[in-house]
């Protein structure tokens, strides 16, 4: 998970260890497709001609996108809230036992598809229910990390700032905040991650699109091909994002 | 909490009484809005606290009942033992052989990582159809990047020191594997399973719910399909109270013995 640090310094030979052994597995994919009936396992090449289906073909692009959006909004509302919350108790101490022994471990227990089958009989299918289940599964990752860092932060300089300026505001915008990058960054990427993996069930019951809802469709209907490349465009979008937002947003900060 | 200082008990006083009484006042409040909203909202839709608390009642004296959630703590413990020892074997492999590092921890490793939970839940009813061992691949696909990375992170922290006096005790690897990597890793492990712990009921309520023919998920699946909110609400807050249970009166007095020990 931590990234770059060994970039460099990867011998040829480990790289092609590595690379040979991916080729390796798919070739044995497509020996054992060879012998088993398409919907056990059905032939690599019909599963990556869909995968690229699925970012061009506009039927199937409109899922992608739904899901992509979907996390990108709960994603950000979840660390709104969670950092809101975490705030709340840092500030208003009377408050804290409330968001640390109440809030924090109801939500941080639920079970994903609580939320999910509670959402799919509260609200009509579509996004907002989607959303409302990857916020509520969010949070807590959120509220624990920004928790964690505005703990961490150095008592000495907030009381360096106070001596400056009497403005709240200002010591909150340029000491605060500042100091509390690393950990936002942090959830902000173990949200990513967990929206992803976990908070697609929100898409399996109560959507009417999505990958998630694409996914369990393409599987009743043993549609094997469609239900892999669903699967395997899953880790692309992840991995692009993590790779194309999460890593330059740590770069640009952590060189401050 | 650890900003106490000189005036502990004064402060702690001033502090912690008002603070536990807005917990409760909070749980409270939140209980009469719960109430209040049951009210007005039909049974199927919001059940109020009172009729989930006698649906839990009902869990503790039904044998049925009590039966799923033994089948979920079995599904959640093999699991947790099967991805443990999968992940750390992953983990052990480039270790030992360096060559191996680039294939396990940039290829394979983000790949199991960014695979999503319900894929791997699908993809195991696809393939071994509906019962225990479909629930328990695909929580153990789902845990094996957590011990996968927890570990590799506690094998590259070893103190090379105490390693090469090892070895200048002794070339045979079983005895330094034995003595000394696996001691020091304990806090590690202990880190990991706590986390697989947290992660493994986030999922196994899905897969059981798609893949299981027993547990709490499979019983949530059938109140759902009649309308049994009540049910569904029950076996949420018995979810909660076991997890949150488990971390507080467990793994945080555990964690405590383990600082204690391997404070530096």
């Amino acid at each position: 998970m931590q990234p770059d640090s060994t970039r460099a310094i990867v011998p040829l030979p480990h790289r092609l260890i590595g690379e040979g052994l991916v080729v390796l597995a798919l070739v044995g994919w497509w020996l054992m497709a060879r012998r088993l009936p398409e919907f056990i396992l059905p032939n690599p090449l019909s599963v990556a001609r869909r995968l690229i289906d699925l970012f061009i073909t506009p039927d199937f692009l409109q899922h992608t996108l739904a899901s992509t959006w979907r996390v990108v909004v709960s994603v950000i509302a979840a660390l709104l809230i969670g950092g809101g919350l975490a705030f709340l108790a840092d500030r208003v101490p009377v408050l804290r036992a409330v968001v640390d022994e109440r809030i924090k471990p109801v939500l941080n227990s639920f079970p994903s598809i609580g939320w999910a089958i509670l959402a799919a009989i509260w609200f009509p299918p579509g996004d907002f229910g989607v959303i409302f289940v990857e916020v509520a599964i969010l949070i807590p990752f959120c509220l624990i990390n920004i928790g964690e860092g505005l703990r961490a932060i150095d008592r000495e300089l907030l009381e360096m700032g106070h001596s400056f300026t009497r403005k709240r505001a200002r010591i909150l915008w340029r000491l605060t905040l500042p100091l509390l990058i690393p950990y936002v960054l942090a959830a902000l990427r173990i949200a990513y991650g967990i929206a992803w993996k976990i908070a697609l069930v929100s898409e399996l019951l109560g959507a009417p699109s999505g990958l998630g809802y694409l996914m369990l469709r393409a599987q009743t209907a043993a549609d094997s091909p469609t239900f892999l490349a669903t699967c395997f465009a899953i880790v692309v979008i992840f991995v692009a994002g993590e790779k194309l937002v999460i890593v330059p947003l740590e770069r640009r900060f952590a060189q401050r | 909490m650890s900003s106490a200082s000189a005036s502990a008990v004064d402060s702690a006083w001033r502090g912690t009484l008002p603070r536990r009484a807005a917990a409760h006042l909070f749980t409270l409040l939140f209980l009469a809005a719960w109430a209040a909203a049951s009210l007005v909202a039909p049974s199927y839709l919001l059940p109020g606290p009172v009729e989930v608390a006698a649906r839990l009642w009902g869990f503790a004296t039904s044998a049925r009942d009590l039966g799923h959630v033994l089948a979920s703590l079995r599904h959640v413990g093999i699991a947790i033992a099967v991805s443990f020892v999968i992940g750390s074997l992953l983990a052990l492999i480039p270790y030992y052989r360096p060559e191996f590092r680039f294939a396990i921890e940039r290829r394979l490793g983000p790949f199991l990582n960014a695979f999503s939970g319900v894929g791997w839940t699908l993809l195991s009813v696809m393939w071994f159809g509906i019962g225990p061992g479909t629930v328990i691949f695909a929580i153990s696909a789902v845990l094996i990047p957590f011990a996968l990375v927890n570990m590799a992170a506690g094998l590259a922290n070893l103190d090379r020191e105490t390693l090469e006096m090892a070895r200048s005790f002794t070339r045979r690897r079983l005895p330094v594997f034995l003595r000394i990597v696996v001691p020091s890793l304990y806090p590690f492990i202990f880190a990991t399973l706590r986390i697989m712990f947290g992660v493994a009921w986030k999922v196994t309520l899905t897969a059981e719910l798609f893949g299981g023919s027993s547990g709490l998920g499979y019983l949530i699946n059938l109140a759902r399909q009649e309308f049994d909110t009540a049910t569904i609400m029950a076996a949420i807050v018995i979810i909660i109270a076991f997890v949150h249970g488990v971390d507080r009166l467990v793994f945080a007095p555990l964690q405590n013995i383990l600082s204690r020990h391997y404070a530096t």
